[in-house]
Order: structure tokens, then sequence, then C-alpha cells
């Protein structure tokens, strides 16, 4: 069966419109919030520009956008939604990356793409209009490095969750690169995830 | 005042926006991952730039939708918009029940943060709502006409400690 991106998408866009009585949004096993992009953006460049050590300073947002994309797809996958909406699409393990995808782009998070899919070893997203390489353009100008952290982490974070050796203890074992972004002014951004060097 | 909060949330391509403004859908645990990391590693800084940062982006946001509805015009139910839209936005409950042009005292019963940093991480030591601290300050700065940074936001008491709410004391910076 093929995944139906629209009919995901519009799951989360109703789902997101329900509000328990603490003002709180209970979605796919998590607590979502909407929060403006300009929010994101300035905490993260923020922080690389305040931070003694740029490359560290990368590194956590990174790993901080890894640790979502495992636990919050980890929660989104054992959701009741889930059960009813995603599971009756999937046939493959690889089928849950399209699926992954598909809630990412109706979290705002960009327009992205699988582009490639070597079961255990290699994942490979490509994205237009992250809302990371716009943020970073409009506020910096060009980039001379890849900025779009919270991307990269999430696509090394959904190899962990697919492919590691098991929840909670498998995050980290994949990492990503950025090899283009749209920030630097390549043509679209690029996430390429690959079991991670110890 | 009646706002049609869903036609105010719309989806234009891939892109996400609350009243003309692009937003994104994160979960607890980035939002809570991110404070953690800004605070272990930047100290006071850290919690300052999740304040400002929240400050600036819901002064952007509050003007943007004030513009919208000019029809929202007394202070009461510019207050009144202000605790909706935290709310629609997943954000929680707040009240403005003792506010005025030169501060007062700000309620919140339950929040975003709290329900997420308790579940992720559990009790913390000192308060930890930066964020709501900057987006009162920035609406705040918004409804009585002030530029970002006229008021100052403290939060004296906070449920992330356990106390029973989390209660913001709002002084002339």
């Amino acid at each position: 069966m093929a995944i139906d991106t629209d009919k995901i998408i519009q799951a989360v866009m109703q789902g997101s419109r329900i509000r328990e009585e603490k003002g709180i949004i209970p979605l796919f096993g998590v607590y979502l919030s909407m929060i403006s992009v300009q929010y994101y953006n300035k905490i993260s460049f923020g922080f690389e520009n305040m931070a003694d050590n740029r490359k560290n300073a990368e590194k956590l947002l990174v790993d901080a956008g890894q640790e979502c994309g495992y636990t919050t797809f980890y929660g989104i996958k054992n959701s009741w939604e889930w059960q009813e909406v995603v599971m009756p699409m999937i046939e493959t393990v690889e089928d849950q990356i399209h699926c992954f995808v598909s809630i990412a782009i109706a979290f705002g998070w960009g327009d992205l793409m699988v582009h490639e899919v070597v079961p255990g070893e290699k994942l490979v997203i490509r994205a237009n209009d992250s809302y990371e390489a716009k943020g970073y353009v409009d506020a910096y100008g060009q980039a001379d490095a890849g900025k779009c952290y919270m991307l990269r982490g999430v696509t090394a974070g959904l190899m962990d969750l697919l492919y590691g050796g098991g929840y909670p203890e498998s995050c980290f074992e994949y990492a990503a690169m950025e090899t283009q972004c749209q920030a630097k002014g390549d043509p679209y951004c690029e996430f390429i995830a690959r079991k991670a060097v110890k | 005042m009646n706002i049609n909060w869903p036609e105010k949330f719309a989806r234009k391509g891939h892109e996400l926006f609350l009243s003309e403004l692009p937003i994104a859908l994160h979960c607890h645990h980035y939002n809570l991952n991110l404070q953690k990391t800004l605070e272990t590693s930047l100290g006071a800084d850290g919690a300052l730039l999740l304040y400002q940062a929240s400050e600036e982006s819901s002064y952007a946001g509050f003007t943007s939708f004030l513009m919208q509805h000019p029809e929202i015009k007394t202070i009461k139910s510019k207050l009144e918009l202000a605790s909706t839209s935290y709310q629609y936005c997943g954000l929680g409950i707040i009240k403005f029940n003792h506010i005025g042009p030169e501060g007062g005292m700000v309620v919140s019963p339950h929040s975003h943060h709290v329900t997420g940093w308790l579940a992720k991480y559990g009790r913390r030591a000192s308060p930890g709502c930066f964020f709501s601290r900057g987006w009162i300050a920035g609406v705040l700065a918004v409804i009585y006409d002030k530029h970002i940074g006229y008021f100052l936001v403290d939060e004296r008491e906070c449920k992330m400690t356990v106390a029973k709410e989390c209660v913001f004391e709002v002084t002339v910076a």
C-alpha cells in the first residue's frame, strides 16, 4: 500500500486542533506546541554565536534534534493515532521512514523528501524551505556551512529508532551530516545518516 | 471577542502559519531538550536567551495578530486574546487577572513547558519557565504599546519546583 502523505498531514492538522482542559495538545503520544519559527531560530543561532566553541554548540544542537527525532517518533510510533491512521499503510520498515517524514512535513519543518534508504546503512533526506535555512539567511545572510541542525539530527534519530539496538539505548548509534544546505546557496538541503563512528 | 482559531491556523503548501506568521509544531522533547542544553551550556545567559527569544517572537506575533483585528481595542479584550492564543498554541493556561500598565502578577496553573519538563526531567530546584516569562513580557509590551524590554517578568513560584502554580511578577524594567 502506498504511503498517503496527505492523509497523515490531515490527521496531524485535525489532531493539533484538540486542546485538553489544561491548554495542552496531546497528539501522537507527545505534547505538541505551536511556536513561531523565529523563536527556534533565535535560540539556535543565538546559542551558536554565544558559545565559546561553535563546533561544540553545533554538536549540541544536532544532538537535541537527534534526541527529538528519536523520542518524538518513538512516542508517535506507539500512539493510537499511529496504529489507526498510519499502520494500515505500512508494509516494510522503510515505509515507516516515509510516514515519519510525512509527519515532519505536517509539523511545518520543511518540504522533505526521502531520497534514498539503504536498510540499516544509510538514509538520505532532502529538504526545501527548511525553516532553519531560511531563518539563517534572513538574519545573517549566506552561510558558509550547513545550518539545519534540527533536521540533521532528526535524520540520524530516525535511523536510530528503526535500525538501532532498541529504545531507549539506541539513540546516537547513527550520525548525520548536512552535505548541502540552502543557507549556503545550494539548491536544497541534504542530510545523510550512517552508522556513527565510535 | 470571537476569534475563529482554526481559520487562523493555516497550511500553505508545506509551511504552517498562525495569523500569517510562520510557525512549527514541536513536541516537549525538543522544546525542553533545547532549554536544558542552553541552561547547561550557558547558565544564566542561556536562560536569558530563551527569555529574549520568546519575548521577541511573542511581540512580533501579537503585533501581527492585533493588526489583523482592529476591532479588538480595549486592554481587557487584548489580554483575553493573549490568554486564548497561549491556550490555542498548546502552551497552557495563563491568567492576567492582576495586571496593569505598571506591571502586576500573572498566574499559570498549567503549561506545556511545565508538563514537558516534569515528564522528561522531573522536579527542578529553581524556577524554569523562561519561555513563559518572555512570552508574557512580549505580549504585555504590545498590549500597553511599549517597546520590547519595557517589562521585566520574574517567576516567583514555579510548578517545575512542585509549587501549586506558576506565579510571574511583572515590573517596569
